[in-house]
């Protein structure tokens, strides 16, 4: 397979986010937002991609408790997300504030979606307790796991892998509404379309894929915090994070759907003590608590990460640090570096 | 787990669709013509069937320094659905005339003849009423909507300065350096060893290029944030330290204890680059002067004692190099004065020395609550490695934040940590656009008339040098600016608009309130007032006109000054407002400036015309934004609506027989004519033709490279800027732009021993005004924040939001998306659960200032006692429109009226008073229900 002009090697594509260079600005969720959803009727409370504070409840909301994933080599469907719960999708009297002629008798308010939650509603909330509050951000999309739950647990055979990407798409044509995917998906990234009666998801952003274009969430990053490659090129980036220098871990591995996101797990800074001196040897966010998300290889990662940040402070090199520095931003594109203005449509 | 199918996509029908939803058939370069600061972000616009579908950065910049990443790819959320604002449920796009009461939101559309002949006649109604300085127009953020104000030089009416309508100035940066804005390109931040994020959120609102910040760290550098709540800005760093809100100067300046103890600090820097070793009377405590020495010499002359000759020879002003001279820091020395008297001087670091008597980390600590141990190993860092100061214009908006940046600056400069790469500070400045500015000024077209016009200035530069051949290139440009404030004998330049808020805002009886003032004041501000225009320091800039001059038109464009106006409504819609005969709203939106105008005239967006994004430092690209579509129904380009303005003032002008405007100074312009002698004769009229123009020009200039051109930039969307040129304040960076090299600012101050444009020509960290002096601040010290606001318990701090550049994208319904969709108010977990509020329940915020209501959202990342509005959002979507800034007292530091002293003094965008809007007590209830 060629993607502008390059021969990639793998069949299955990964993402890694760097979690130390996430800042929470929802330009990835923007971009996939607008690049896919809007003008659509029935896709108001859809955000395939999404940021969310940790610790939080997230959207859906406290989706963690939702249930779904494998056990024991069986399906387990959880409960189906309702649109209440992802949050958001609304809309506002603008008519009556600005031509209505009434003054200040009325003030903008929503009149449609979610009446107390929106895709973003605990934002920069986090955990802890003053002075030693702590959080960070986790962006999120459909994992493309290998083990997809959702795939098996569809009635009608809608869902399926993809062979050259390693995507998990939906035939939406086959698609009968039933949300057995969504009950089987434990990280609840589907979403369901009540205007057309199907389910949707993350597309991997394909159309874009197969021109050798980058996803939406990836290419449109201003934090440079992301990257994609295939996950099974031993050359790529992605493949030396997760495998070589072992800085990035899935999120919610106990789920048992072999995710391809991964995640370089957050430093934070050092917490104070009771009387306010710097507490260098203590942790601010709490082990377990990242243990309870990454699983416990977290450690490892963190160790990695702290050892090659340390390498690069008595001035030796680091492989992994001018990785994900990203000197040229187009590395982070893996082999879909292509500029799509330079594509011309027949 | 077979795959059913073998077809890529998404099964069949759906497959095609998502295909073709990505597809468009024109794309263009775009960016975003507003006050983002620093903007910049190379975007291409995608269009289908005439309708913008999406816009996507470029992701074209290239690597400038190897070793250093490059800046892609430049974009933010805003910028990624800019789009959707064009055909917002607030876009306006046709003429709107009030038909019921202001504020009552009732219009009626109208023609553009109609609704600028109205306008024109209501300005011209005003110069015969009270004089073209009764014509307020407001200077704004939004860079696009600059060319809707042609009529300022037709009239002669006065603009507001930008830093004081919108509070981005440095006060205390400026104090030290006589220029607030040393920007180094994003990427030297890269090269910063230490970076202290101090007065700035960048997480929230540099998001665009804090990457090279958190590359820094990874490279083996460090973050340090000091913030009063573990800011979004905390999360990424190595240390994070709370300091009491409002106390940073007392943090700083036991930095700058330690290192002083701990012979931490850069003597060699500390000689050449600022005014320690400079003598100062201890009798007066003014620095010794040239006529108290030697007959007959300059005031400005300044003394060192050499320790060498064991005597006070002075500090050259025409260079930083020391010479022979070996200046003394510390003792007490005397000195033979001219009349044979003797005088004890001392260097301005023994003078500081004792004022840090006051600062040891464990006094400090006592302040700002910040461990003592904590305070040594930062400066410890802070004397030994590269280091930055990420800062913002947080601390510039504290009552007594000059202080804080004099002592932040103080910490710079003792460890040399400016004017070399990956050091030194950050704030604002634009530059070099000079093509743009001087179209008319040129006289003809062609780059003939534009290389002839730069001769001109140049031999102007000479002329105004004549007096005192030592004058930098910077102050003979800063003296230029200084006039420009006065522009045609005062007729149509920038004014301090202070003065006129103070008499014709109905600020007068705030800015008297002693207990929300500097306790310290040792008279009233009035009297401050009267003793400042007894002495005339602000006479140039028509500080007096408003006396007696009441305000009759308000001309806004592309701004919000009801959302934006720190004191708020309560001020503007009761005393201003009554006031005015016209008030215009030009923008691309309905805001609530605009539902309490008279007119709103409707513009184009930011991809229906040509521009460019802001020229800032940071990025040193000229940006370029084509017009994608044309502006919906009867918008038009605010450069179009400034023409069309200009035109229908002339016709009314001519069928009215008015002549001219005069101005109450006696100057006057005539009239008839101006259409053309803006448009050089109809020249520049035609939209491409001009912009062409001004890019050639540019290339004529050599601001940007051979070859700029409206194809050019059609092509290649942007181009790295090589030279500085004149408009703006590019010269003020002292820096050279290499090509291959990231830019750091004052590298003439300090490679090149080119000295500072202040009264010292040294960075000044002592100010011998007499009101400085009286206040205690010779020196930088820290003072308790007043109370402005009332006796409330909490303390509201600020700052721009993430989800919005200012108010301008709260109403797009994709980033509603992303936030609560609501205006929030951020407050600690625990002082919630004591009054029993609730997590997203409405509470009200009030003080003696006003009153709003707003919903809580409760977080233990907020300091306790402190409460945290992100501004921008539009008073509109608060219940009876009352918002931010209506609980904000607006006041303004006494000390900022000072002038008559060398570099304090008046000049667009620079010193004068701003208000401040940090730390202001409120008071927070849980509505009842």
């Amino acid at each position: 397979m060629t993607t502008n002009g390059k021969t990639a090697k793998g069949k299955q594509l990964a993402w890694v986010f760097d979690l130390n260079k996430c800042i929470g600005c929802q330009t990835c969720s923007v971009a996939c937002k607008v690049l896919w959803k809007e003008g659509e009727a029935g896709t108001e409370h859809m955000w395939w991609m999404t940021v969310n504070t940790k610790p939080g409840k997230g959207t859906p909301k406290d989706w963690e408790t939702m249930g779904g994933g494998y056990k024991d080599g069986k399906v387990q469907l959880g409960k189906v997300p309702t649109n209440e719960e992802f949050g958001g999708g609304w809309d506002y009297n603008y008519d009556e504030v600005l031509h209505g002629g009434k003054g200040r008798d009325v003030h903008l308010q929503k009149t449609a979606g979610s009446k107390d939650w929106g895709p973003n509603w605990d934002e920069d909330e986090g955990g802890g307790v003053w002075p030693n509050a702590y959080y960070f951000y986790l962006p999120r999309l459909c994992n493309h796991c290998t083990d997809a739950p959702c795939l098996e647990a569809c009635p009608t055979g809608a869902l399926r892998k993809d062979e050259e990407f390693g995507l998990v798409l939906r035939n939406e044509d086959d698609c009968t509404g039933q949300q057995q995917c969504s009950a089987a998906c434990p990280y609840k990234k589907i979403y369901f379309n009540e205007a057309r009666g199907v389910s949707q998801q993350c597309i991997g952003c394909f159309p874009r894929i197969e021109k050798g274009v980058a996803p939406a969430c990836v290419r449109q990053c201003p934090g440079r915090a992301v990257f994609i490659g295939y996950i099974d090129d031993e050359t790529s980036l992605v493949h030396k994070f997760v495998n070589e220098w072992k800085v990035a871990v899935p999120l919610h591995g106990e789920y048992n759907t072999k995710p391809n996101v991964f995640y370089v797990p957050p430093l934070a800074p050092a917490p104070l003590a009771a009387d306010g001196s710097i507490n260098e040897a203590g942790d601010r966010i709490p082990p377990e608590y990242l243990e309870s998300l990454f699983g416990p290889d977290v450690h490892t990662a963190l160790g990695n990460i702290k050892e090659e940040i340390a390498k690069k402070r008595r001035g030796e090199s680091s492989e992994a640090m001018d990785a994900l520095i990203l000197y040229e931003w187009k590395d982070a594109l893996g082999p879909f570096d292509r500029d799509p203005a330079e594509i011309t449509w027949q | 787990m077979t795959p059913r199918a073998n077809a890529s996509g998404n099964g069949s029908g759906r497959t095609e669709h998502y295909r073709d939803k990505w597809k468009w058939d024109q794309v263009t370069w775009g960016s975003h013509a507003v006050d983002c600061y620093p903007g910049g972000c190379p975007f291409r616009v995608y269009v289908r069937d005439g309708k913008i579908v999406r816009e996507e950065q470029s992701g074209t910049l290239p690597v400038i320094q190897q070793g250093v990443p490059d800046m892609n790819p430049m974009g933010c959320q805003k910028g990624s659905c800019w789009g959707y604002q064009h055909t917002g449920p607030d876009r306006v796009t046709t003429p709107l005339k009030r038909v019921g009461e202001r504020g009552e939101g009732k219009f009626e559309p109208v023609s553009w003849d109609e609704a600028l002949g109205d306008i024109a006649d209501a300005m011209l109604d005003a110069c015969e009423d009270q004089g073209p300085e009764s014509i307020i127009t407001l200077m704004t953020p939004e860079v696009g909507a600059a060319p809707s104000r042609s009529h300022l030089g037709v009239l002669g009416s006065p603009l507001t300065d930008g830093n004081a309508e919108f509070q981005d100035f440095s006060p205390g940066y400026y104090t030290t350096w006589g220029k607030f804005n040393p920007v180094s390109t994003m990427d030297d931040w890269f090269l910063a060893e230490l970076t202290l994020i101090w007065h700035c959120n960048p997480v929230y609102t540099n998001i665009q290029w804090f990457h090279f910040t958190l590359e820094s760290r990874y490279n083996g550098g460090e973050v340090i944030t000091i913030a009063p709540d573990y800011s979004p800005s905390s999360i990424h760093s190595d240390y994070h330290f709370p300091v009491r809100i409002g106390t940073d100067a007392a943090l700083a300046l036991a930095m700058c204890k330690t290192i002083i103890d701990e012979k931490l600090y850069n003597k060699k820097f500390v000689h050449e680059q600022t005014d320690l070793p400079m003598l100062v009377r201890t009798d007066t405590g003014r620095f010794l002067r040239g006529p108290e020495v030697n007959a007959g010499d300059r005031d400005d002359q300044f003394f060192w004692w050499d320790v060498k000759a064991q005597q006070a020879v002075p500090a050259p002003r025409g260079t930083l190099a020391l010479g022979d001279v070996s200046p003394a820091l510390e003792g007490t020395f005397k000195v033979r004065l001219v009349d044979g008297t003797d005088v004890e001087v001392q260097p301005v670091f023994q003078r500081l020395l004792k004022v840090l008597e006051d600062y040891t980390p464990e006094k400090a600590a006592k302040v700002c609550n910040i461990d003592a141990e904590a305070i040594r190993m930062i400066a410890r860092k802070a004397a030994t490695k590269r280091t930055k100061i990420f800062s913002g214009w947080n601390s510039g908006k504290y009552y007594h934040g000059d202080l804080m940046e004099r002592a932040m600056a103080l910490l710079l400069g003792l460890t040399a940590n400016w004017g070399k790469q990956g050091t030194g500070t950050r704030s604002w400045s634009i530059f070099g656009f000079d093509g743009f500015a001087f179209l008319s000024a040129k006289g003809k077209p062609g780059q003939e008339a534009a290389r002839e016009f730069q001769k001109q200035m140049i031999s102007m530069r000479r002329m105004l040098s004549q007096d005192d051949p030592t004058m930098t290139l910077e102050m003979v440009l800063n003296r230029f600016q200084e006039m420009g404030g006065a522009r045609v004998g005062g007729m149509g330049g920038m004014i301090p608009p202070a003065f006129l808020w103070y008499h014709q805002y109905g600020y007068k009886e705030r800015w008297n309130k002693k207990e929300w003032s500097d306790q310290s004041m040792k008279r009233t501000f009035d009297e401050y007032y009267q003793e400042a225009m007894d002495k005339g320091w602000w006479d140039e800039f028509m500080a007096k006109t408003w006396e007696k001059t009441e305000p009759r038109v308000l001309f806004e464009a592309g701004g919000n000054v009801l959302r934006r106006h720190r004191g708020g409504q309560n001020t503007l819609l009761k005393e201003l407002w009554p006031k005015l005969k016209m008030i215009v709203s030009v923008d691309f939106r309905i805001n609530t400036t605009g539902l309490h105008s008279d007119y709103i005239l409707p513009a184009a967006q930011h991809y229906e015309k040509l521009g460019q994004s802001m020229p800032s430092p940071h990025h040193l690209n000229f940006v370029f934004i084509d017009k994608a579509v044309e502006p919906p129904g009867d918008a038009k380009s605010d450069r179009e609506i400034g023409q069309m303005l200009v035109k229908a003032i002339e016709t009314r002008a001519r069928e009215r027989g008015i002549k001219e405007s005069k101005g109450q100074n006696g100057a006057s312009i005539v009239i008839e004519g101006a259409f053309d002698r803006a448009t050089l004769n109809g020249y520049y009229e035609n939209e491409e033709v001009e912009f062409d123009e001004a890019l050639k020009d540019m290339s004529a200039y050599g601001i940007l490279p051979p070859g700029a051109s409206l194809e050019k930039l059609r092509e290649i969307g942007t181009m790295r800027t090589q030279a500085w040129g004149i408009a703006g304040f590019g010269i003020a960076q002292a820096s050279t732009i290499e090509p291959d090299k990231t830019h750091n600012p004052f590298r003439w101050h300090t490679e090149d021993k080119v000295p500072y444009p202040t009264l010292t020509r040294r960075a000044q960290f002592y100010i011998d005004h007499d009101w400085f002096i009286e206040a205690g601040e010779e020196l930088p010290v820290h003072k308790e924040n007043p109370n402005h606001g009332g006796d409330g318990e909490f303390r509201l701090t600020s700052g721009h939001p993430r989800w919005s550049v200012h108010s301008m994208n709260l109403t797009n319904n994709v980033i509603q998306n992303t936030h609560r969709g609501e205006p929030f108010i951020f407050m600690n977990d625990k002082d919630a659960a004591a009054k029993g509020i609730e997590n997203g329940e409405p509470v009200t915020v009030h003080n003696e200032v006003g009153t709003m209501e707003i919903a809580a959202k409760l977080s233990p990342t907020v300091s306790p006692g402190q409460v945290i509005l992100y501004n921008g959002f539009e008073p509109y979507q608060h219940k009876r429109w009352f918002s931010q800034s209506d609980v904000e007292p607006g006041m303004v530091k006494w000390l900022h009226m000072a002038g008559g002293y060398g570099h304090l003094t008046y000049r667009p965008w620079h010193w004068q008073p701003i208000p401040v809007d940090r730390a202001v007590a409120v008071e927070i209830d849980k509505v009842s229900a």
